[in-house]
């Protein structure tokens, strides 16, 4: 029968369609609408969008948003990249080494958040106080200028073995000869991680840098779990800012406008991703 | 000389994986460690190295319904997750390897593009149908919703599998008479069941971990361990006991998975594009 790989795939499609196609239609048409969960809902055409662009505000978190992707992404596959390289090496042991550094990543990002609580609570955190012996007084989630830096922490603690994992895997799947031929011809290690090893992983370097940046982007669970966006703006970012503006400002249709033009940035980056891996 | 260098690389090499794994470990010890000590003993300075471990702040947990009920709740939005992910996405799988089909790639992109979709874009929509067709805060509606991302990871992930099953063995199942049910049913299920177990666990993990979705869409009778977990952080009086030991309760099934899946993990995590 011709249309028996349709018939396998429409269930896909229908599944696909109301969880992905519909809440994104459904947030473009009420991104025009002055809708505050009530009965009312009137057409105010871009108001929304007009209303956010020039606000200060949602630049600020634009800008939360951004400087945390990029200094979590930066860190995480600095020390990913490292971490691969180094591990590599390890013959004896690296099943347990791997298996140990995986956990992080299979936590919740709300259990991270509780852990990391606990750990630099002001008061009563095991940092704070080996901190005091040095004359530090610290306070990680509570100063305007470490709450973000604290949060990129976590994720860096939270996210990095995903970096590390991939790349690792990477290395191992590559061909042995040209790095031997490479060392009979007096190259350093070094010299065989530069110019061998990391230009032979370039398409998963570019994953990862890909699935990294759109991930850190949404953040949400351990900004949401430990500073809620605060103080005041400092470590707000775009979800958990959509968050708030539904449910403690109760402007729905404005939190939708956020989800639209943040998913505009999600898509984009997607697109450039599945335009460089031809396999999708 | 060359051998000298040789042994210094690897010692370098164990020595920056003991401090990445202390760095890694030392803060889950250390809630673990807080976890069973008595209310107290959590927060002397300074701290209580030796100490009787006691399993109250456990016992306070299972004696709270409201926790106990998120750890059930969860446990079945997972299990519904995975299993309707599963059954629908081995039939697209197969679909995509057997068949020649228009549109392909477009279809592959919309899996990659719904995969990558921010969660609390879900939200909202979702919360106005849900209303309305009665399914918000029940175990359906959330193990629908989560389809959005463990659907195409399903699909990708099956698919990277059966592809690794030879043209031959399909084309002898077709001249034995086998309609594609069979085909499937007989043939492909028992060769991919480590790739179903592998993918089961991965979707697993994310499903049970998902909190910004969660939070919308669930209000009571279908919410969470997330959620649950979260329930403690409250900033007035914080309930430490429950801080802690409610994250070690909804790390440990995880931690369990990551060390039968850990073969699987890589191939699992860059959808399929490496192999484990």
């Amino acid at each position: 029968m011709k249309q028996t790989p349709y018939f396998f795939i429409l269930p896909s499609i229908l599944i696909l369609a109301f969880t992905s196609l519909y809440p994104i239609c459904y947030s473009i048409y009420y991104s025009f609408f002055n809708w505050r969960w009530g009965n009312e809902k009137d057409f105010i055409g871009l108001s929304n969008y007009i209303i956010l662009l020039t606000d200060k505000k949602f630049w600020i978190i634009i800008k939360n948003t951004f400087v945390f992707a990029f200094f979590a992404c930066l860190i995480e596959i600095t020390i990913g990249v490292f971490l691969a390289i180094y591990i590599d090496r390890i013959k004896y042991g690296s099943t347990i080494i791997r298996t140990l550094l995986l956990i992080p990543l299979m936590v919740s990002g709300i259990s991270v958040t509780m852990l990391f609580k606990v750990i630099l609570d002001n008061m009563f955190g095991i940092i704070p106080y080996f901190l005091s012996f040095i004359g530090i007084k610290s306070n990680f989630f509570g100063s305007y200028d470490a709450a973000l830096p604290t949060i990129i922490g976590l994720d860096v603690w939270w996210q990095t073995s995903f970096v590390f994992i991939i790349i690792l895997a990477g290395f191992q799947s590559i061909p042995s000869e040209p790095i031997e031929a490479a060392k009979m011809d007096g190259a350093t290690e070094w010299e065989v991680t530069r110019y061998i090893r990391l230009p032979m992983i370039r398409s998963l370097l570019f994953l990862v840098l890909i699935f990294r940046s759109i991930d850190t982007l949404k953040v949400f669970d351990i900004i949401w779990g430990t500073t809620g966006g605060g103080p005041g703006l400092a470590t707000e970012a775009l979800q958990t800012y959509a968050y708030r503006v539904a449910y403690s400002f109760l402007e729905m249709s404005k939190s939708m406008t956020v989800m639209v033009l943040f998913s505009v940035v999600v898509i984009f980056l997607t697109v450039i991703y599945s335009k460089f891996n031809k396999d999708i | 000389m060359n051998k000298l260098s040789k042994y210094k690389h690897l010692i370098t090499a164990y020595i920056v994986s003991f401090i990445a794994i202390a760095v890694t470990i030392l803060p889950i010890t250390w809630l673990f460690l807080l976890s069973i000590k008595s209310k107290g003993e959590t927060f002397t300075k300074p701290p209580k190295w030796v100490f009787d471990p006691t399993i109250q702040n456990y016992i306070d947990l299972w004696d709270n319904d409201l926790f106990k009920d998120t750890f059930v709740n969860s446990f079945f939005i997972t299990l519904i997750s995975i299993t309707l992910s599963i059954i629908i996405a081995i039939f697209a799988a197969y679909a995509l390897k057997r068949y020649q089909i228009r549109f392909k790639t477009a279809f592959m992109q919309w899996l990659l593009l719904a995969y990558m979709l921010p969660e609390f874009l879900f939200v909202l929509p979702m919360f106005a149908i849900y209303q309305s067709i009665g399914i918000y805060d029940t175990y359906i509606g959330m193990a629908l919703i989560y389809q959005v991302h463990v659907l195409p990871f399903s699909i990708w992930m099956l698919r990277s599998f059966l592809e690794e099953i030879p043209k031959e063995i399909d084309d002898a199942a077709y001249l034995d008479g086998c309609n594609p049910f069979q085909a499937i049913y007989k043939i492909y299920l028992p060769l991919i069941i480590p790739g179903i177990v592998a993918t089961a666990i991965l979707n697993g993990i994310w499903v049970w971990n998902e909190l910004a979705i969660a939070l919308g869409l669930t209000f009571f009778d279908a919410q969470p361990i997330t959620v649950g977990v979260a329930s403690f952080r409250g900033y007035a009086s914080i309930n430490w006991g429950g801080m802690t030991g409610s994250a070690i309760v909804s790390m440990i099934p995880m931690i369990l998975f990551v060390t039968f899946a850990q073969k699987h993990i890589v191939k699992g995590l860059t959808l399929g594009s490496v192999k484990g």
